[in-house]
């Protein structure tokens, strides 16, 4: 199972399946509702290795993430749009599209132990934008 | 123990017990009240796998599912007929209906180390409808 992750903005990002090793999609529905409430909001989860280049290789851009976490909320680049795919035996299994994500929370993990560092990424979509949100998948690459 | 799902709306969702792995079925009551309370929800939290088409056969049901999460309240196709089947040795242990129910929880989860993505999808019924909840089983079935 495989997962690329695609942000478009002032830059463009983009990791693929070596880096991504796991993907979250959550709803955000208030629990305690008697009947279907308005309050309604997305959330993903990504996380992933952070690589170090060799021989020559560019760097991945996982810094470029760490960025966008430090955006500011005045400027307009704090939201992009980002797919993320989900990517089995030559199927597309889900195709999620954040037209107008932006970033809740960004975590770097690195210790002397493994040879890589680790990220987790949280991304919400705009609240007031939520029916722009697809999800998609179940058709061949 | 097979377990399989229905959920009609404006399309229809099945998934079938090679999908769904664990159905938790909890009514809501106050622990805190001192004689029975009135207010009385139903819950039903149902976990499963997302399986990936192999031979060409068609994508299972679970894009439905989050699409429905998705579904905003002013939109009447965010309640559902819901369906939930416990069946064991030619038995229908359980069969729960859920006439009006709406999501309150969804969640999608991969990881590279696991062959199939799991979901858990938190379903509750509308509460001035709870007397449409059926409850049934213990009668012979397949």
């Amino acid at each position: 199972m495989g997962f690329t992750l695609k942000v478009e903005g002032a830059t463009t990002i983009d990791l693929g399946t070596t880096s991504v090793t796991g993907v979250k999609f959550r709803t955000d529905i208030p629990m305690d509702s008697n009947a279907r409430s308005t309050d309604l909001g997305s959330t993903v989860e990504i996380t992933g290795k952070i690589l170090t280049a060799v021989d020559g290789d560019p760097f991945d851009s996982t810094r470029q993430l760490g960025l966008w976490a430090l955006v500011p909320a005045e400027k307009s680049d704090c939201y992009r749009k980002v797919s993320i795919e989900v990517i089995a035996a030559s199927q597309v299994v889900r195709k999620y599209t954040y037209p107008n994500a932006f970033v809740v929370d960004y975590k770097e993990d690195y210790g002397d132990t493994e040879g890589v560092g680790t990220f987790r990424l949280v991304i919400k979509q705009k609240k007031d934008k939520m029916t722009q949100v697809a999800v998609e998948g179940g058709y061949s690459i | 123990m097979g377990l399989r799902m229905k959920i009609e709306g404006s399309e229809s969702i099945y998934l079938p017990e090679t999908s769904i792995t664990k159905v938790v079925f909890g009514a809501d009551i106050p622990q805190d009240s001192n004689a029975r309370s009135t207010d009385l929800g139903s819950t039903v939290l149902v976990s499963g796998r997302i399986l990936t088409p192999v031979d060409g056969e068609a994508a299972d049901d679970t894009s439905k599912l989050a699409r429905w999460s998705l579904v905003p309240a002013e939109n009447l196709d965010c309640y559902r007929n819901v369906q939930v089947e416990v069946v064991n040795a030619s038995q229908i242990v359980r069969q729960i209906v859920i006439s009006n129910a709406f999501v309150v929880g969804y969640e999608e989860d991969f990881t590279d180390e696991t062959g199939a993505g799991v979901f858990k999808l938190l379903i509750k019924q509308k509460k001035d409808k709870m007397a449409n909840v059926k409850f049934e089983g213990g009668f012979s079935g397949e």
